[in-house]
C-alpha cells in the first residue's frame, strides 16, 4: 500500500467527518416538521374524552422531547443558581420543568386556540450552533410574533427558547427561580414545580 | 506489515478527532467541532458553563433590572387586579362576547384604536420618527374616512400604514429618562414611574378625557376595555398558570414587553 493510497483514505475519511455538521437539517425545517405532526394530532381533538385527552397528550410530548432542548432551557432559566444544583437535582428539574412547560403549552393548543395557524418567516444563523427562527402565530383577529432560539448539538437543531412579542420565556421564568431561591432550597422549588404539575396535569 | 500500519494510524487518528483532551482551548474551531461530535458523551448535568450569561450582557439583551420599592403595595395591587378581573372584568367581557357579535366587536375595537392615532402621531413626531409620523397620519386619514370613522381598519393589509405603535412613556425614554421604578395601579395595572408620566401626558390627548360629562367618558372607556378583553379572554389566565411566581412573572413580562417596545427599529 503506497503513502499517496493512506493519504487518500485519511483524506475521505477526515472529509466524512469533518461534513457531519452539514447534514443537519436547516434550523426552520426542524421546527416545521413538528408542529405540522403536532397540528394534525391537534385536528380531531373537540370533544374528546379525559383519557383521549390524554393520549393525545403523551403522543404530542413524544414531538416536544425532540423539538425542545430541555435540559439546555433549565440551565438557563436557573442560571447561576444551576451551579448550587447538584447533577442529580438538575436532572430531577430537568425533568419536572419540562413536564410543566408541556402541560402550559397543552392546555393553551388544546382548549382554547383550536383556529389558530403558525407561519414560518425565516432563519437567521447566529453562530456555527445557534439560530433564529421567526414565526408568527394567526388567529382571526390579530397576529402573534413568535421566534425560536435554536442550538444545534448532535447533530439536531433544538429549541432553547421562545420568544413571544419581545418576551423570553427563558428570561421570565429565570427572574421568578431567582426570587424563589433566594428563600428557598433547590428541593423545595422541584417540590413546586412538581405539585404544580399534579395539578394542571388534564382540565 | 503496511495492513497493521494503515490501521494503527488510522487508529491513532481517530483517537485524535475524537480525544477533546487534544484539542487546543485557544483553537475555537477545534474546539467547536469537538463539541459537537462528542456532544453526546458529555453529561449535560455536568456541565456548568454558563457563558450565556455573558454573551447576554455583551448583546445588550439581558432584561433591564428596574427597582420595586412598592414591593408590598404592588403585590396587593396585584392581588386585586387579579380578583378584579376573575370576579368582574372576565365574567362582564364572556357575557358580551356572548351577546355581541363578532364583527361589531371589531369595529368597536378598530374605532377605539383609530381614536388613538392622534397620540401615536405626536408622540412618532416628539421621537423624530418623520417617517412614521407621516405613515400614522396616513393611516389616520385613510380609516378615518374610507373606514367610516375608524369603523373599518382599510390601511391593515398595507404594512407601511402599520408602524410601531408609539405612546409617551417610550418618548421619554428615548429622551434618556429610565424606567425609575416598578408600581402596579389598580383597575390599570403594572407600570413603572417614567410609563405612568406617559399616560398621563398621552390622557390629556385622549378625545374622552374632554368629554363634558365625566360619566359619560367613564362609560366609553368601560366599552372600550369590555370591547378589547373580549378577544383576549384565556390569555391572562394561561400565563397566569404557566408561572411559578405569579408577580414576578408579571412584572417581568411587562419590564420584558416595554423594553422591546422601546428598541424597536422603525
Amino acid at each position: 500500500m503506497s503513502i499517496s493510497r493512506i493519504a487518500t483514505v485519511l483524506l475521505m475519511t477526515m472529509t466524512v467527518l469533518w461534513a457531519v455538521p452539514v447534514f443537519a437539517e436547516s434550523p426552520m425545517a426542524s421546527l416545521k416538521k413538528p408542529v405540522e405532526e403536532i397540528t394534525k394530532i391537534l385536528q380531531n381533538s373537540k370533544m374528546l374524552t379525559a383519557d383521549e385527552k390524554q393520549a393525545q397528550r403523551d403522543k404530542i410530548f413524544e414531538i416536544t422531547r425532540k423539538t425542545f432542548d430541555f435540559v439546555e432551557m433549565s440551565k438557563r432559566s436557573l442560571a447561576r443558581n444551576w451551579k448550587s444544583f447538584t447533577p442529580q437535582q438538575r436532572k430531577d428539574f430537568s425533568e419536572v420543568f419540562a413536564d410543566h412547560l408541556n402541560n402550559t403549552y397543552m392546555d393553551k393548543v388544546q382548549n382554547e386556540y383550536q383556529d389558530e395557524t403558525v407561519e414560518f418567516l425565516s432563519e437567521e444563523k447566529l453562530s456555527e450552533d445557534k439560530a433564529l427562527v421567526k414565526s408568527i402565530i394567526k388567529r382571526r383577529t390579530i397576529t402573534v410574533p413568535v421566534d425560536y432560539s435554536v442550538l444545534l448539538s448532535d447533530n439536531v437543531w433544538r429549541v432553547y427558547d421562545v420568544n413571544i412579542e419581545g418576551v423570553s420565556l427563558i428570561k421570565n421564568y429565570r427572574t421568578q427561580f431567582d426570587e424563589i431561591l433566594v428563600k428557598e432550597t433547590p428541593e423545595q422549588l422541584i417540590e413546586r414545580l412538581r405539585k404544580k404539575t399534579e395539578i394542571t396535569g388534564i382540565n | 506489515m503496511h495492513r497493521i500500519c494503515f490501521q494503527i494510524l488510522m487508529m491513532g487518528f481517530c483517537l485524535v478527532i475524537c480525544s477533546p483532551a487534544f484539542s487546543e482551548p485557544s483553537n475555537e474551531r477545534v474546539d467547536n467541532s469537538n463539541r459537537l461530535l462528542a456532544a453526546s458523551q458529555i453529561d449535560p448535568f455536568q456541565d456548568e458553563n454558563l457563558d450565556f450569561l455573558d454573551e447576554e450582557e455583551e448583546a445588550d439583551t439581558a432584561t433591564p433590572r428596574v427597582a420595586d420599592p412598592l414591593e408590598n403595595w404592588n403585590r396587593a395591587m396585584f392581588e386585586f387586579n387579579d380578583r378584579f378581573y376573575f370576579w368582574v372584568l372576565e365574567p362582564v367581557s364572556q357575557g358580551y362576547r356572548n351577546v355581541v357579535p363578532e364583527m361589531a366587536r371589531i369595529g368597536i375595537k378598530n374605532f377605539f384604536h383609530n381614536l388613538g392615532g392622534p397620540i401615536r402621531i405626536v408622540n412618532c413626531f416628539l421621537q423624530g420618527e418623520m417617517e412614521s409620523t407621516a405613515n400614522e397620519m396616513a393611516r389616520f386619514v385613510y380609516n378615518t374616512t374610507f373606514g367610516v370613522l375608524g369603523f373599518g381598519d382599510p390601511a391593515k393589509n398595507n404594512p407601511d400604514l402599520n408602524p410601531p405603535q408609539e405612546d409617551m412613556g417610550q418618548t421619554l425614554a428615548v429622551y434618556g429618562i429610565g424606567d425609575g421604578f416598578f408600581v402596579i395601579w389598580p383597575f390599570l395595572g403594572p407600570s413603572t414611574l417614567r410609563d405612568t408620566a406617559g399616560m398621563f401626558a398621552d390622557g390629556f390627548m385622549d378625545p374622552l378625557y374632554h368629554l363634558d360629562d365625566t360619566a359619560a367618558s367613564v362609560g366609553v372607556k368601560t366599552v372600550d376595555i369590555v370591547n378589547s378583553t373580549s378577544f383576549r379572554i384565556g390569555d391572562y389566565e394561561s400565563l397566569k398558570s404557566s408561572a411559578i411566581e405569579p408577580y414576578q412573572a408579571f412584572k417581568n413580562v411587562y419590564i420584558q414587553y416595554r423594553t422591546k417596545r422601546i428598541n424597536e427599529q422603525h
